[in-house]
């Protein structure tokens, strides 16, 4: 599974180094050292980015950029798809029909469904639960692991039918969709939603009774914030230290740069500080916005202030998150009515586009150049992982004096499983780290 | 720990929308990415496969192998999944049957399952359908997978033998 894996513990010393973390975007491997108790070093090594796809895009038509980036992730292509298509429409200054902007909301509820359920049962869950995998989980409780299937399925239902397929859509124009969608047609939902919100329901009162490390970070958290909504495509960049931006606006305060260790860029604030992207950040810089159920769902928790802080508990911040759009996707389904035309016809020309969106690992973040036939001549493309790479180094320090005493096993739990906690896209591999312990001194 | 779940009598609903007349005695599931180097390797197959295929086959490319991908094998058909993998030379096609796979700790790593091994994919299947799948995975080694290139020489010159190979296993699962 990987080229080398080790971890030495004497009393005061740990070292972790896993080579080949592998994802289906590339590959990553993680390393940590700590010797007397003082943390050396920690790094989340991200092999490859889409950095590919910033020069993939060029010569490109919107609309072709915006298939084109669908395939930057495989869990989470409508975000990219939806950060690209605002992003054109704002600077093209096209107006949506209200039909469209709707299904492109409920478009991404079903992607937060889907990806929400996986990270929550199949990949964090088994975590707290004290098994290797989802697979070892099912045999002592099935039930839950087939209610989470049915819950990721409710949300692959929503992207398959408006995105024309599960994975990588196909349908997202600028200007509304490729096609028009009858009433009876999202109406057909409605069934596997209201069985998803009981799921989604429960899945938080689960979540919330589970018993995580103490851990309390102290970063920044930084999401968009909509007055009227929980963020998803349209919003402010704020964040908990105060900060209040255009979702245009991400490069005045936040910039990309290149580390030693890793392909990917790194984004950090422009005063060189981490922050950190995600439900945990949105549930606390957003709260209000949520749905009734998802807010009354989050208050019966009583975790609200523990979120903001123990990484953790992101997976309460991901159940209410999945309430919420579960009931969103029911009050769009409910209120839908289709639009006259697919999509607003609109004439290509030059322009600078830029806009931020919330995948569900966090916000997302692309700018465009177009020439005068609307052709892409430069772009940038800020993935949430990329954003939150630095934050999770930052964390990993702070956590890993914490499991010194702690046995081996132990170790490698709570290690991955902080990990986890930020669901990055490489969240495939290090669900499988398989760290081999040896004893240096 | 007791879970806030209890088995239900309700059958899951993608069983009732997944259902089809069982007239396929096999199913073939192409993975891989045709854009991504030698992950595209099964697509390259099943191009080749298409017109060698009995009535009675059924070829579905899925991408990425999701577990639902096989919640919608009809019930007594026999499957046979292809992959590109890592761990294996360039070109080098293995075979494995699939309830051996579940099994396997340490076994194959597809290059385009995102979030669970096929292990955990399969097991999980198995578990919802209620019974083992019947079948085979064809896995082809695979050393470069980046975004827009193309399939390794040696990769490309096992295309025939991987096409092979998936007929041999049909014929094998149709016995």
């Amino acid at each position: 599974m990987h080229d080398t894996d080790t971890i030495a513990d004497t009393t005061g010393d740990l070292e972790v180094d896993v080579a080949g973390l592998t994802r289906v975007e590339g590959e990553g491997s993680l390393r940590l050292r700590v010797r007397d108790g003082v943390v050396e070093e920690a790094r989340l090594e991200i092999f490859e980015a889409p950095r590919y796809f910033e020069q993939l895009v060029v010569g490109r038509t919107p609309d072709e950029v915006i298939d084109i980036v669908a395939r930057i992730c495989g869990i989470c292509p409508v975000a990219y798809q939806m950060t690209a298509v605002h992003a054109f429409e704002h600077a093209l200054g096209i107006e949506i029909d209200p039909a469209v902007r709707a299904l492109r909301r409920l478009l991404y509820c079903g992607e937060w469904i889907e990806s929400h359920a996986l990270h929550i049962y199949l990949l964090h869950l088994p975590d707290f639960l004290g098994y290797p995998s989802a697979l070892d989980m099912a045999t002592d409780h099935r039930a839950a692991v087939e209610a989470g299937l049915e819950l990721k399925k409710a949300g692959n239902r929503i992207v398959e039918l408006i995105g024309g397929r599960a994975i990588h859509p196909v349908s997202v124009r600028v200007g509304g969709f490729s096609r028009s969608f009858r009433r009876t047609d999202i109406v057909a939902l409605r069934a596997s939603l209201e069985a998803a919100l009981a799921t989604a329901l429960r899945t938080v009162d689960l979540v919330a009774s589970l018993d995580p490390p103490e851990f309390a970070r102290a970063g920044r958290l930084v999401a968009l914030r909509h007055p009227d909504e929980y963020p998803m495509n349209e919003g402010r960049i704020v964040s908990t230290d105060g900060l209040d931006l255009a979702p245009t606006e991400w490069r005045s305060a936040f910039h990309e740069e290149q580390v030693p260790w890793s392909h990917a860029l790194q984004a950090r604030g422009r005063d060189g500080r981490p922050y950190l992207l995600g439900p945990s950040s949105r549930i606390t810089l957003s709260a209000r916005q949520l749905h009734p159920d998802a807010l009354a769902a989050l208050t019966r928790t009583g975790l609200a202030d523990e979120i903001a802080v123990n990484p953790y508990r992101s997976i309460v911040a991901r159940a209410v998150e999945t309430v919420d759009a579960v009931a969103e996707a029911l009050a769009i389904v409910d209120a839908y009515r289709p639009s006259d035309a697919p999509r607003t016809a609109w004439e290509p020309r030059a322009a600078r586009a830029a806009w931020a969106t919330e995948a569900p690992r966090g916000l997302i973040f692309h700018a465009y150049e177009l020439d005068e036939r609307g052709h892409v001549t430069h772009a940038q493309i800020v993935p949430p992982t990329s954003q939150n790479q630095a934050a999770i180094e930052a964390d990993l320090a702070a956590f890993a004096p914490r499991v010194l005493g702690l046995p081996r096993p132990e170790q490698t739990l709570r290690i991955e499983q902080l990990i986890r906690s930020y669901d990055p896209c490489i969240s495939c591999a290090t669900h499988f780290l398989d760290l081999r312990v040896e004893d240096l001194s | 720990m007791t879970l806030p779940f209890s088995p239900t009598a309700r059958r899951p609903s993608w069983r009732r929308s997944r259902a089809r007349p069982p007239v396929a005695a096999v199913e073939v599931l192409i993975c891989g990415s045709a854009d991504r180097g030698d992950d595209g390797a099964p697509i390259a197959a099943s191009r080749r496969l298409r017109d060698r295929l009995e009535d009675d086959v059924r070829m579905r490319v899925v991408g990425q192998l999701d577990i639902d991908d096989l919640l919608g094998v009809p019930a007594g058909a026999g499957v046979v999944i292809v992959d590109a993998a890592t761990g294996l030379r360039r070109g080098q096609i293995v075979e494995l049957p699939l309830n051996g796979l579940v099994a396997r700790e340490d076994g194959l790593r597809p290059r385009s399952s995102h979030s669970l091994e096929f292990r955990e994919v399969i097991g999980l299947a198995d578990m919802v359908r209620g019974r083992p799948l019947r079948g085979r995975i064809i896995a082809i080694g695979g050393g470069k997978f980046s975004l827009g290139a193309g399939l390794s020489p040696s990769v490309a010159n096992a295309i025939p033998a991987l096409v092979g190979a998936v007929l041999d296993a049909i014929r094998r699962l149709r016995e």
